[in-house]
């Protein structure tokens, strides 16, 4: 589903990436575990085809860095669910309107995108929120209509980029949960953090990276 | 359909960033109501100069023994000659009847006979008024039998062609400038309006959205933009008429309404300045983001 082949990045202040190859498979949970600049997001980044290497090449769900045209970014991204830290949620939309985003791009019918965000709303418990707007809601609640968003079109993967660094305990525990039973859903999740803790519970991969290189890779 | 996300996506957008909006629109308001105003400044202009002229450019006179024949020659020769926009012919009459008119006495009672001579009034086309032309035609003429003399006031005619020169002239070069900067001050500003935008491309590309989806409400809300900006400008234009008719007592000759293709450039120039504009606004953007 994805595969890094050889890849090197360089930025203009020394190099990202380097040497990476690595495979990861349908329904695999991974973990990108390392400190701030260790690559984490970088990695994540060229999946959804933000970055290209410099060397070597990048294949997601078919599609190959080396020669996709810009058209079809578009089309890998809607099969990606994307969540981040900072939410990235639209401030001066409802929740309904954040959820039904990227539905709507799709060109999908109106009741359908509704019977679609009420459902994803109800699973991760925040139906009673669809019409309030973002600064009104927690954090944690914040983290859970990025993540109903990044799933509302049913995506292959799922790439989280540090999505509980800035929640507490209780909201982490709550997001982490709903990541996982989105995995055993049969979704793919890539899931970059610093948090040791983290890895040591989950049964999951876990990719250690340092400096831009992969130093070991703990499969299950 | 995409189609129906586009059109709710642009009006959205409008409602989303109100005082943005409106501020773009005003200022499309202003830039085209100077361009509009212009315009017409410069039409009225020529318009007002044009009538310092006389209503004829020249007058043949025709000598007294000029028999109906020759004159009917004349006028044929005359009709024919290129570049004549007008010929009209006084005989002695009319030309008795305008003395009359004009001193308030009868050339008749004042003399047995009437010594005024029959004429024939020209009016050149506008590309072949100059003098040269004009002079040409004018040595043409004296050549034939039957035209006794040719008056024509070249000084008057001259000063009036070279001040109509200079208006055009500087008139096409300032409305240029204008135009020039109406399309950077419009451009800049609907860039800023793009600008605070940026959150909203930015997620929508990372949600999956192709260039084409992201640009495509931004071309609308131009679009919207600047027929609004322009039928504003053209509403302004037309109070202002109203304003120096009632307030002024200045009845302009030439006004926006009597020049539908003026109304129809100013929304056309304002549609395309604004839609094209926010369309480069956003592309520009789409190199910053993902």
């Amino acid at each position: 589903m994805i595969r890094f082949e050889n890849v090197f990045l360089r930025y203009d202040t020394g190099i990202s990436l380097r040497d990476l190859d690595f495979t990861i498979d349908k329904d695999e949970f991974v973990y990108l575990y390392g400190d701030s600049g260790s690559g984490k997001s970088s990695i994540l980044k060229m999946i959804y085809m933000d970055l290209f290497p410099n060397t070597g090449t990048v294949d997601v769900l078919g599609s190959d860095s080396s020669n996709i045209k810009r058209r079809d970014i578009a089309k890998i991204r809607q099969r990606i669910g994307m969540v981040f830290q900072d939410f990235y949620l639209l401030s001066d939309r409802d929740i309904y309107s954040n959820i039904a985003l990227p539905l709507e791009l799709q060109g999908i019918k109106a009741d359908v995108v509704r019977s679609k965000v009420t459902l994803k709303a109800d699973q991760l418990g925040i139906r009673s929120r669809l019409s309030h707007y973002p600064h009104e809601l927690s954090a944690g609640e914040q983290q859970r209509v990025a993540l109903a968003r990044a799933m509302v079109n049913a995506p292959d993967i799922l790439l989280a980029d540090e999505p509980i660094a800035h929640l507490d305990e209780k909201a982490a525990a709550e997001v982490l949960k709903y990541i996982w039973e989105i995995h055993e859903a049969g979704t793919s999740v890539i899931f970059a953090t610093h948090n040791k803790s983290l890895i040591k519970k989950d049964p999951a991969r876990v990719m250690t990276l340092v400096s831009g290189e992969v130093v070991k890779d703990r499969q299950l | 359909m995409k189609l129906s996300y586009i059109i709710r996506e642009g009006i959205i957008g409008i409602k989303r960033s109100r005082m943005p909006f409106m501020i773009s629109v005003f200022s499309v308001t202003i830039a085209l109501l100077v361009v509009g105003l212009g315009v017409l400044a410069v039409d009225n202009s020529l318009q007002f100069l044009g009538e310092f002229q006389a209503d004829y450019d020249l007058e043949i006179f025709l000598e007294n023994e000029a028999t109906a024949y020759q004159k009917h020659e004349l006028a044929a020769i005359v009709k024919d000659y290129p570049g004549i926009f007008r010929m009209d012919y006084l005989s002695k009459e009319d030309a008795a009847a305008l003395y009359n008119a004009e001193f308030g006495e009868d050339v008749l009672s004042l003399l047995d006979d009437n010594p005024l001579p029959s004429s024939f009034r020209i009016t050149f086309e506008e590309d072949h008024r100059s003098a040269d032309y004009i002079l040409s035609f004018i040595q043409n003429m004296n050549e034939l039998d039957g035209v006794d003399e040719v008056i024509f006031k070249k000084d008057l005619f001259n000063r009036v062609q070279g001040i109509m020169q200079l208006v055009y002239t500087v008139a096409t070069i300032t409305l240029f400038l204008i135009i020039l900067s109406t399309v950077f001050l419009t451009a800049s500003n609907l860039r800023l309006m793009i600008l605070a935008r940026y959150e909203f491309i930015e997620t929508v590309r990372l949600l999956g959205a192709s260039d084409f989806l992201v640009k495509a409400p931004f071309f609308l809300e131009g679009g919207i933009l600047g027929f609004l900006g322009a039928s504003l400008s053209v509403l302004l234009i037309i109070l202002a008429e109203y304003g120096i008719k009632y307030y002024i007592h200045l009845d302009l000759p030439v006004k926006i309404m009597d020049h539908p293709e003026l109304i129809l450039g100013l929304i056309l120039f304002g549609v395309s300045l604004s839609s094209l504009g926010v369309l480069k606004a956003v592309r520009k953007m789409l190199r910053f983001v993902a």
